[in-house]
């Protein structure tokens, strides 16, 4: 979707194409058989959350990263692959719904 | 405590004293141009004893500013007989600016932090619970509405003394064992604890936290646009 775009001024970030995203359950989470996929870094992370959505049939689930925080679903995939993604891949963690404590 | 202790998502008093001085310096690395987050401390503590590490987070003056469009529709006829009547549209635009209050209060019979806030008009009159969620964003709404994990409600605030709204705590710790708890008792950072908890509560109220905030060192601090409704 989006075209390669010169190497950012700021140090260590390159602008990619398409970042790759590896889904892991958590919790009582059912496990998606296809847990990873790429998706365009031009994106908002609110793909990914509607995808999740799609899959586990489920419109609340908890969605996180693994640098411990839940990204706001405007945030583009590249920035959060850029700060938070490690090994080539970002990480994103899910559960459902927790019942009341 | 051993190590092989599993962490329940819960906090200390005292451990939320050292999360917040880490979410007023962190804040202010990374929204030095926005309102800043303060630590109020407490005159006498609740339970009884005195502690200078008692008190509460405060983020107030935030403004939302919803911009009204009013169409006005005035009818105007041509010169001409035999031209139809013309309606124009005109529009108006009205500005009206609320203002915002966060507290960050230390829950004791929860172990967990609880957000309290309040909106008013610039002339001080107190926004309805409904005035509040029209504020809110659709994403916002949606959570508040649907999700298992928080509502918003009207609580009175430990130290106002005066119903403000508030998000309930009781899953708070099952979804901060989520989000911290990947790790070992020993190895648990507590001092991001609030940074944690903020990106999760600031979506349910619509208040927009940095990506920044969330780096444990920070890289590329600058100065973010804070947009509470998008």
């Amino acid at each position: 979707m989006a075209a390669e775009s010169p190497t950012s001024e700021r140090k260590g970030e390159k602008r990619k194409a398409e970042v790759v995203v590896h889904l892991r359950a958590t919790g009582d989470a059912p496990i998606l058989k296809q847990a990873k996929f790429k998706i365009a870094g031009s994106d908002k992370f609110l793909k990914v959350i509607e995808f999740l959505r799609r899959q586990l049939h489920r419109d609340t689930l908890f969605v996180y990263v693994n640098s411990a925080f839940s990204p706001s679903p405007d945030e583009l995939v590249i920035d959060l692959y850029n700060n938070f993604g490690f090994d080539g891949k970002l990480v994103v963690n899910y559960a459902c719904s927790m019942a009341w404590g | 405590m051993s190590n092989l202790e599993v962490w329940d998502g819960t906090i200390s008093q005292k451990d939320f004293y050292v999360a917040a001085r880490t979410l007023v310096e962190r804040w202010k690395q990374v929204n030095p141009s926005l309102p800043q987050w303060t630590w109020i401390p407490s005159k006498s503590t609740l339970m009884g004893s005195s502690c200078k590490e008692e008190g509460y987070l405060s983020l107030e003056n935030m403004f939302h500013i919803d911009r009204n469009e009013e169409c006005l529709i005035v009818d105007s006829f041509s010169e001409r007989e035999e031209t139809d009547d013309v309606a124009t549209l005109v529009h108006s635009t009205s500005n009206e600016t609320h203002i915002y209050d966060f507290h960050i209060v230390y829950s004791f019979s929860y172990k967990v932090p609880v957000l309290y806030f309040h909106g008013y008009q610039s002339d001080g009159q107190p926004l309805s619970m409904d005035e509040i969620e029209n504020d809110l964003p659709p994403s916002s709404s949606k959570i508040l509405r649907e999700s298992k994990w928080t509502y918003m409600t009207l609580g009175e605030h430990p130290y106002v003394r005066r119903p403000w709204y508030t998000l309930h705590p009781c899953a708070t710790s099952d979804w901060m064992k989520l989000l911290l708890g990947g790790t070992s008792m020993k190895d648990l950072d507590i001092s991001s604890y609030l940074l944690s908890w903020l990106s999760v509560v600031g979506q349910a109220i619509g208040l927009r936290i940095p990506l920044e905030l969330q780096q444990r060192s920070v890289k590329h601090p600058s100065a973010s646009c804070f947009i509470i409704n998008n």
